[in-house]
């Protein structure tokens, strides 16, 4: 059985915001990683990841979300989430992505906070 | 106390990539018709995901098998579900696979499964002996209370 993640882009002025809809496991982190990078190889240095549609996540696909957040840590850059369910928050908080990335309720809040 | 046991599940799921979605799904299932709230539905399923994802990637077994069983139980005062993830593998330490940690900038992203499992759970107990297979057992419980002609459940903690 397969469980495919789908992703969207939405290019901001001053970012993008990627949208998932489906089972962050190893390939669906995969497939957010290669969109994310195309998007930092493109210039783009702040990205807001709304997963209002998706409801669960594994620790393998938090664990390609982290590396997501360091190169972009690594480029001056930001990430930032919002949409999240209240498990996948608190995995968040346990798993340590929120010290390193912002956690918003909605995603008019988190654009009018990240400036996208 | 009356204790009586609803609602029982026993699978036995073979080693394929996203299988744990299948127990997670199955668990869900049985966790609804127990009444519980969909935040404990939820962090029972990621507990599942992740105790069948340990199980599929370093039990080490010659089986392929995940073997699972749900017990839902309902109480005077509230319901339980126990849940049982077996493999046939080689064991593990559950001390070294608590010390991985998964931040930016720290070299173990991998390998926070058993932490996940614990905070989600109310309860969780650790079977393992080298060559001899483990079972992870774990508990979620919702307590029930009476509000007038309506009965609703809350988190325990």
């Amino acid at each position: 059985m397969t469980e495919e993640l789908k992703v969207a882009v939405e290019r901001k002025p001053q970012g993008a915001v990627l949208y998932t809809k489906g089972y962050i496991n190893n390939v669906g982190g995969e497939e957010i990683a290669n969109r994310a990078y195309e998007l930092m190889d493109d210039g783009v240095r702040i990205l807001l990841l709304n997963l209002r549609e998706t409801k669960i996540v594994n620790s393998i696909g938090i664990s390609i979300l982290i590396e997501i957040i360091e190169k972009m840590m690594d480029t001056g850059g930001k990430i930032a989430f919002c949409c999240l369910t209240p498990v996948i928050h608190k995995t968040f908080q346990i798993m340590g992505l929120a010290n390193y990335a912002s956690i918003y309720e909605n995603e008019e809040t988190a654009i009018k906070e990240l400036g996208l | 106390m009356t204790t009586t046991a609803e609602r029982q599940m026993e699978l036995t799921l073979p080693m394929v990539p996203d299988i744990e979605i299948a127990a997670a799904r199955a668990v869900g299932n049985l966790a609804r018709e127990m009444g519980m709230s969909s935040e404990h539905v939820d962090e029972m399923m990621h507990a599942v995901i992740e105790a069948c994802i340990n199980a599929r990637e370093h039990s080490g077994c010659s089986d392929n098998r995940i073997y699972l069983r749900f017990l839902g139980t309902s109480q005077g005062d509230g319901s339980r579900v126990d849940i049982w993830v077996t493999d046939h593998g080689k064991g593990f330490d559950p001390d070294e696979a608590r010390s991985h940690r998964a931040a930016p900038g720290t070299p173990h992203k991998r390998g926070r499964g058993l932490q996940l499992i614990e905070l989600h759970m109310d309860e969780v107990e650790i079977s393992t002996t080298r060559n001899g297979g483990t079972t992870i057992h774990m508990v979620k419980y919702e307590k029930r209370h009476h509000d007038g002609e309506n009965s609703k459940y809350e988190k325990k903690s």
